[in-house]
């Protein structure tokens, strides 16, 4: 036991149950790649997936968060008050950014054809409603760092 | 042996992640949202299967008809009652899915400095944990991206959405399962180091970096930035973002005063007034049926096997016996509707037919082609009071879109086995 220990870094629970978790996996996979015309495409989705989010998604929204801090709090002027205005503006960015992601092919008009087809109505309205929660997200949260203004400001 | 180190370089730098709210606490409490949503998403995922019933006729969407198609519930028959219940498991479906969204990109944020941990691999066991985590993450945004893409209508993706899916999400499950087993003693560190809810009291000033677990790698910055987010606030943000989209999702599930919310959502507008003004899941024009076939010369055809038993014109039909009933047509894609349908009760086109109790039905639309237009109806849908072949809706005929001359409605059956313009049912 010692000596497994010493060697593999666990107890052979671990390890068992690491056996159990690929082989469901694997078995599931191997059951959507037999089922599809075209099996290439699912792992390009698999690992595109990965590569979308931690290599494209998340180092674009740090590093736009990075630059907003760095201009807002340039210098190590950190007041509460450019703290606030801080997080004033990134919260309706990140939550504007968020409806976009989730709702991107309704706001990019993306599969307009099969929707039409489907529903009998057109995606056209997203893009405006999207734009139109946008810019209430940013003037709420405008609204509200203003009457917080002079709290902050002591 | 010695782990092999990489470069300190950019994101394997100890002391390149910066944020001090980062952390083990984070993560379990984020993950402590996330599992409840997923569960629920998972099981109601599974339960969607079982009402297709896959084992009846040509329901099965992929893989056949045979056993081993996926993890099912054989021989059991999806129930009619209580008639809201696929509207409501599919609905949880969706709205879990959607709200899970914005837990999962926190939670990824939180965890990401150890995609990078430095050395990449400790141990054999570690290495294999690792590779594990690439199918969970893989996984996840894998069955995430599909099913809210898939919602919106848009079919980028080059495989069959439904087997794609449904394995990907066991693929994920799989590892979560691994993953929650060997992450709950961390998880229980770090509620007992900080308390389950006590971070969520402290202000900007109070906001201390998280010290990390003694003998753990974990996500606890090692040179961390002075704080600009209190945790309350990121948890404040990220639980209002998931009620938003949760909100806005079941406005076309509920309806009512809540379907003003579904600004975003893909199903959640009005189509004015009118008794036929209610969302669609496939029109007419879709179908390339010819459009002789739904005029006055349409005649519903009543088999048992191959031997013909009755032929009806819809005059015939409106003269037998009707029944109304309010039931809803429920998507797989997570809206629903409830309408008042009025046409035959599907028991009496089965003693037209000469089966005065029939097993089941298959009901066969005049589609020339697609997925699912001949379905297979088990015994307690043939035989419920209240399931029939809809003629009327709101009082008036059926329009095209809503599947003129006839379509079925039965209490609790998904939307899709809801066949229109049927041409021929088939008794058994």
């Amino acid at each position: 036991m010692r000596w497994f220990r010493d060697h593999y870094g666990a107890g052979p629970i671990h390890l068992l149950a690491v056996l159990v978790s690929f082989a469901i996996a694997a078995y599931a996979l191997s059951r959507a790649l037999d089922l599809t015309g075209n099996p290439d495409r699912i792992v390009v989705w698999l690992g595109g997936s990965i590569v979308a989010h931690d290599l494209i998604l998340f180092p674009l929204y740090a590093l736009l968060g990075v630059l907003a801090a760095g201009a807002i709090l340039r210098g190590g002027h950190r007041s509460r008050l450019r703290i606030a205005a801080l997080n004033h503006l990134r919260v309706p960015a990140l939550l504007s950014g968020l409806l976009l992601l989730v709702w991107f092919p309704l706001v990019a008009g993306k599969g307009e054809r099969s929707f039409m087809r489907v529903s009998g109505l057109s995606k056209d309205v997203y893009f405006e409603r999207w734009l139109l929660i946008t810019a209430v997200l940013f003037a709420g949260s405008a609204l509200l760092f203003a009457v917080r203004l002079r709290r902050l400001a002591r | 042996m010695r782990p092999l180190r990489l470069p300190d370089v950019g994101p394997f730098r100890a002391d390149f992640w910066r944020s001090p709210i980062r952390g083990p606490w984070l993560a379990s409490v984020l993950s402590a949202a996330l599992l409840p949503l997923i569960a629920i998403c998972a099981v109601t995922g599974f339960v969607s299967h079982w009402a297709y019933e896959p084992h009846l006729g040509g329901n099965a969407v992929f893989g056949g008809s045979e056993p081993g198609n996926g993890f099912d519930v054989y021989g059991l028959d999806w129930p009619t009652s209580p008639a809201w219940l696929y509207a409501a498991t599919q609905g949880l479906h969706v709205i879990t899915g959607v709200a899970a969204i914005p837990i999962l990109l926190a939670k990824l944020w939180t965890v990401i400095p150890k995609l990078f941990e430095n050395p990449p691999v400790l141990s054999a066991a570690h290495g294999l944990e690792r590779l594990s985590l690439v199918l969970l993450v893989g996984g996840s945004l894998f069955v995430f991206s599909t099913g809210v893409i898939n919602i919106q209508v848009w079919y980028p993706f080059g495989f069959s959405f439904v087997p794609a899916h449904y394995y990907g999400a066991i693929v994920m499950l799989a590892a979560l399962c691994l993953h929650v087993g060997l992450k709950l003693p961390v998880m229980r560190a770090a509620f007992r180091q900080r308390g389950v809810t006590r971070p969520l009291g402290e202000d900007l000033r109070h906001t201390e970096p998280e010290p990390g677990l003694p003998g753990v790698v974990t996500s606890a910055p090692y040179a961390p930035a002075a704080p600009t987010l209190t945790r309350r606030a990121l948890m404040g943000g990220v639980g209002a973002a998931s009620a938003g989209l949760a909100l806005m999702t079941a406005g076309q599930v509920v309806g009512g005063p809540l379907a003003d919310l579904a600004v975003l959502a893909p199903r959640g507008r009005g189509r004015g007034d009118g008794p036929n003004e209610f969302p669609i899941n496939k029109t007419f024009a879709a179908t390339n049926i010819p459009r002789e076939k739904v005029g006055p010369d349409w005649r519903l055809l009543l088999h048992v096997g191959d031997e013909r038993r009755a032929v009806l014109t819809r005059e015939e039909l409106l003269a037998m016996d009707q029944v109304t009933a309010d039931l809803p047509i429920a998507c797989v894609e997570g809206w629903s509707t409830t309408q008042s349908w009025t046409g035959v009760r599907l028991a009496e086109l089965g003693r037209l037919a000469g089966v005065p109790d029939p097993r089941g039905v298959e009901v066969r639309s005049m589609q020339p082609r697609g997925g699912l237009r001949s379905v297979t109806l088990n015994r307690g849908q043939v035989t419920h009071p209240e399931g029939m072949l809809a003629l009327r809706v709101n009082g008036a005929d059926l329009s095209l879109d809503h599947g003129y001359p006839a379509r079925v409605i039965v209490p609790a059956l998904p939307g899709v086995h809801c066949t229109k313009w049927v041409g021929k049912m088939v008794f058994a």
